[in-house]
């Protein structure tokens, strides 16, 4: 008897399964908290005045860190209101699948920081380089979520890319800008691009229980 | 190979669609009729079927009410439910064992 068929159930249970979990339902709530938290960033960044490489740099890691922190009490609200486990097999294998971009970009912003020390137009490198990891670590996810994250991880990513496209342009004729409109394309993809995904999951949600 | 566990396997939870209905409900308190219509993929008329089937079983339970006066309809597994889908997943594990240990 051909038993692969039993693997395949498996499988697919699996993934049905991850496709409803918790984190599933936490994700409009958790996506509206990053876009807030980016959009304050970014607005303290121009208020402030903060252009110093250190400054862009803990700002921007802070921010980050607090968000990864803040999603984590969300998505374990919604745990605790739904009676069900945290710390479930779906949830570890979304955590599994964004960890090596986070880890990458904790490491390289750290590096870059002791690199950059000295010269604040270096720093404009990190914002594509943080766009592109976080891009490939929301599609990683969204192999375990809904379609629209992969998405937003392709916008993400794209962007970086055309970003980092731009800052070598500019360069090479030596006009990279002040750091300060880091902060606003900042404030617009991080802010902005989380505030809009949130506010599209929160709609379409609401439409979709209501039938 | 012992044929024994295949025998075993539920056969209202192991119809396809069925199947993937009770998963979905496995890992969640409840879903909307039509959240679990969309995320399969199925149509109003064979996700209705599906469901009463589960239901007459005494695996799935249907509440009706209203949100924003629409009706809303949301599915949930029964105790006897979720007892009946662990039973099938044990199977299963048993059955992929058997072939390995071949």
């Amino acid at each position: 008897m051909d038993t692969n068929w039993a693997a395949e159930h498996l499988q697919t249970i699996r993934t049905l399964m991850e496709r409803s979990a918790v984190y599933r339902r936490a994700l409009a709530p958790i996506m509206l908290f990053a876009g807030f938290v980016g959009a304050l960033a970014a607005a303290a960044g121009i208020l402030f005045h903060l252009e110093s490489s250190i400054a862009f740099g803990y700002l921007w890691l802070d921010t980050a860190l607090f968000s990864f922190f803040g999603a984590l009490l969300i998505a374990r609200r919604q745990a605790i209101k739904d009676k069900e486990p945290f710390w479930s097999p779906p949830a570890r294998r979304v955590v599994q699948a964004m960890l090596p971009s986070w880890l990458a970009g904790l490491v390289g912003t750290s590096v870059f920081r002791v690199v950059a020390l000295n010269d604040p137009r270096l720093s404009w490198w990190l914002l594509p380089v943080w766009m592109v990891l976080y891009g490939l670590a929301l599609y990683g996810a969204g192999f375990f979520m809904p379609r629209g994250i992969r998405l937003l991880g392709w916008l993400f990513f794209l962007s970086g890319l055309a970003i980092l496209v731009v800052l070598a342009i500019k360069n090479i004729s030596d006009s990279i800008p002040p750091l300060i409109y880091a902060h606003y394309l900042m404030g617009i993809f991080f802010g902005g691009g989380h505030l809009a995904y949130g506010a599209y999951l929160y709609i379409t949600e609401k439409g979709k229980n209501a039938a | 190979m012992n044929p024994e566990p295949f025998l075993q396997l539920d056969r209202v939870i192991h119809e396809k669609g069925r199947l993937a209905i009770m998963s979905m409900l496995a890992a969640a308190p409840e879903l909307s009729f039509t959240e679990l219509r969309d995320a399969l993929t199925m149509t109003d008329g064979n996700l209705t079927t599906h469901i009463r089937a589960l239901q007459q079983e005494g695996y799935v339970s249907v509440a009706k009410s209203f949100q924003n006066r629409r009706p809303l309809t949301t599915c949930s597994l029964t105790p006897a439910g979720r007892k009946a889908f662990a039973e099938y997943i044990n199977l299963l594990e048993q059955i992929i064992r058997q072939t390995k240990g071949k």
